[in-house]
């Protein structure tokens, strides 16, 4: 190989090592300092709110998340019962129909809970941001179920 | 020295006579002035487009400014990407918090 050819493979070699290091160090070092332990850090860069709007925002918050952790734990112990009633038989017996159906409505009581929750943090926030957080929340919680559905109806037409 | 005159006669003699020159290549003359011209001229410079290129990116000025730029647009589009990753991790985070995923 040629003199000038090594020369400019080395000089593309450093541009590219100059070029990713200094990628990855300004990723690294931003990614630090942007992070946060607080949970709800996201909402005050996100939705712009005052010290005010957040102080509210917190206290829904913190009066939200024992509500949730007993939905979480209410739905845990129905979830083992359902698991128990199909490790029984082999077939959907009436007994399996109604811990399913106890299942779904203690989801749907637990999103409905949720639901109440975004719409009193909405409430708390200024309008414009408020009716923006409502509607991301419901992309970001309930979007997933529509997603499944779309893809059930897209599949179950001829 | 009698011998030397009639030597010097003959050489004279032969010398005199008509000899038969062998004739010249077509565009001889031409050609010869071509090849002087040639030899007169700057001797062609053997750097090929690449020893020149080497040697414009190793001239101090555009090596310095181009690791700037590189360097500068690592920076930017690294702190870019930073952000976003910690904006999206934040987000995250508060979803898992309000909305486990047995709710979702």
């Amino acid at each position: 190989m040629n003199r000038p050819l090594v020369i400019l493979l080395g000089v593309l070699m450093l541009g590219a090592a100059v070029f990713a290091g200094s990628y990855f160090a300004a990723r690294h070092t931003c990614a630090t300092v942007m992070s946060s332990t607080d949970d709800l850090s996201w909402l005050r860069t996100e939705f712009h709110l005052s010290d005010a709007a957040m102080a509210r925002v917190r206290q829904l918050h913190e009066g939200y998340l024992p509500q949730c952790m007993k939905m979480c734990a209410k739905l845990a112990a129905k979830k083992a019962e359902v698991t128990d009633v199909l490790a029984n038989g082999t077939n959907v017996t009436v007994g399996v129909q109604q811990k399913l159906t106890e299942l779904g409505e203690l989801r749907a009581q637990c999103q409905a809970q949720m639901l109440q929750h975004f719409i009193a943090v909405s409430r708390a926030m200024p309008p414009e941001e408020g009716r923006r957080y409502l509607a991301e929340m419901e992309r970001l919680t309930l979007g997933f179920h529509e997603e499944i559905e779309q893809t059930m109806d897209m599949s179950a037409k001829p | 020295m009698k011998k030397e005159n009639l030597a010097d006669e003959k050489l004279s003699a032969l010398l005199r006579e008509p000899r038969l020159s062998p004739s010249l290549p077509p565009r001889f003359q031409e050609n010869v002035w071509r090849r002087i011209e040639d030899a007169e001229a700057p001797a062609k410079s053997s750097v090929t487009w690449l020893e020149a290129f080497v040697a414009l990116i190793l001239r101090p000025r555009f090596a310095y400014a181009t690791l700037a730029a590189l360097m500068l647009a690592g920076i930017s589009l690294g702190a870019y990407s930073g952000a976003q990753s910690a904006r999206h991790e934040a987000e995250a985070r508060y979803v898992a918090s309000v909305a486990p995923n047995p709710l979702r």
